[in-house]
């Protein structure tokens, strides 16, 4: 039973941006599939240049995971030493994406302009 | 005989409304987008397949143009699947699940796992939804002669039990039910799915249970309800399987895990085939 297809120009449209669509999103899966590796996640953080806030000093971190593989539950701490003085802040992501990145912000009393920052990561798991 | 683009624009719309209805409980659970970008790429490319072949079976054998070719039935799934990932991409970025610095696989990833069970949403709405304009007496009993046969009625059934368990097969709960359950209650659990399966297909007369129920008999109604729960059964582990979740080593919370969410599955499988056919 073959048929003539009969379509109208809007059909004919939805029909090629949907089968663009579907080919670039295969594609694309394809494409990672083929390059992704299994290293275990690798995370870094980067502490940036601090900002006072009404009653607390706050930096921005940015959290990059250089693996191919996601980690669940990241901890990380940054530590303020000023003084002489010890000053501790920490944060949990609940997911940092293979390759992906998320922008983050820790707290203090103190000021984090006088003193030196570092950042590490504490622990996470796999998803 | 080409249809107007209204009328083809208003059969788009039914399609976006019964997609978004059918599967805005998942755009709004956190445990889905996770999925989209932990789950492997070879993962996605598998699903995107396996519903690709649950679209063209239903509209196969549901679908709304009851005189088409392959061809025809081929162009309506591919625009379902297209319509599913443009409706999951302008969701998720509303929802602000999407950010532009995201890196492309958390966005491909979480859009092509959305945009899946939007497009089985979508190809159920427009064949259901639908004023019936075009359909006449017919082309409607000879579809109902195509959904008896056996794989028609095991696809409609499998498309049904995708719908009812996707909105819960991501979330924690299944594994915290399946891991922290007496096994005599996981025993229960799989009874009472068998004893809906029946119930629903065979006793309560839900609408649409009387085409199945008309060669009735013991028999039968031990087949049916077996071969629903097994579809249920066999879905459940399917979608189970793409979230990762039979990864870890130990048998028996595996097959916990099919059975709890092997309840709503087999809902689907019965209830939901005899409402989406």
């Amino acid at each position: 039973m073959k048929q003539k297809i009969n379509k109208n120009w809007l059909e004919w449209t939805v029909f090629g941006v949907s089968a663009a669509l579907i080919a670039l999103v295969l594609g694309f899966l394809i494409f990672e599939s083929a390059t992704i590796g299994d290293a275990l996640p690798d995370i870094h953080v980067l502490t940036g240049t601090p900002e006072a806030r009404t009653s607390y000093f706050a930096v921005p971190l940015e959290v990059t995971n250089k693996g191919d593989q996601t980690a669940e539950g990241v901890h990380i701490e940054v530590v303020l030493r000023s003084g002489g003085k010890e000053e501790r802040a920490d944060l949990e992501i609940a997911f940092l994406p293979r390759r992906g990145a998320r922008e983050a912000w820790v707290t203090f009393k103190t000021d984090p302009r006088q003193g030196t920052l570092e950042a590490r990561v504490l622990g996470y798991e796999k998803p | 005989m080409t249809s107007s683009v209204s009328s083809s624009l208003r059969e788009y719309a039914r399609g976006v409304a019964g997609g978004l209805m059918f599967s805005l409980p998942l755009l709004y659970t956190m445990e889905v987008w996770w999925a989209g970008f932990v789950a492997e790429p070879m993962r996605l490319v598998v699903y995107i397949a396996t519903v690709f072949l649950l679209l063209l079976g239903y509209n196969h054998y549901a679908g709304l143009h009851h005189d088409h070719c392959w061809s025809e039935v081929m162009i309506d799934s591919v625009e379902e699947m297209g319509l599913g990932l443009l409706l999951a991409a302008a969701m998720l970025f509303l929802l602000g699940q999407i950010e532009l610095d995201h890196n492309a696989y958390e966005i491909v990833g979480k859009i092509t796992i959305e945009a899946m069970t939007i497009a089985i949403g979508i190809s159920i709405g427009t064949s259901q939804l639908g004023g019936g304009e075009k359909e006449t007496k017919a082309a409607a009993e000879a579809s109902a002669q195509k959904e008896k046969t056996f794989t028609g009625q095991a696809v409609i059934a499998m498309c049904g039990a995708v719908l009812f368990a996707a909105n819960v097969a991501p979330t924690e709960e299944i594994i915290m039910i399946a891991t922290q359950s007496h096994i005599a209650k996981l025993v229960g659990i799989a009874l009472l799915s068998v004893a809906l399966t029946a119930m629903i297909l065979y006793y309560i007369e839900f609408t649409g249970s009387r085409r199945l129920a008309r060669r009735n008999g013991v028999l039968s109604v031990i087949v049916g309800t077996v071969i629903s729960y097994a579809v249920a059964l066999v879905v459940s582990a399917l979608m189970l399987w793409f979230l990762g979740r039979f990864d870890e080593p130990s048998l028996l919370t595996i097959v916990s895990q099919v059975v709890v969410l092997g309840l709503a599955a087999t809902l689907g499988a019965s209830a939901g085939r005899l409402l989406l056919q």
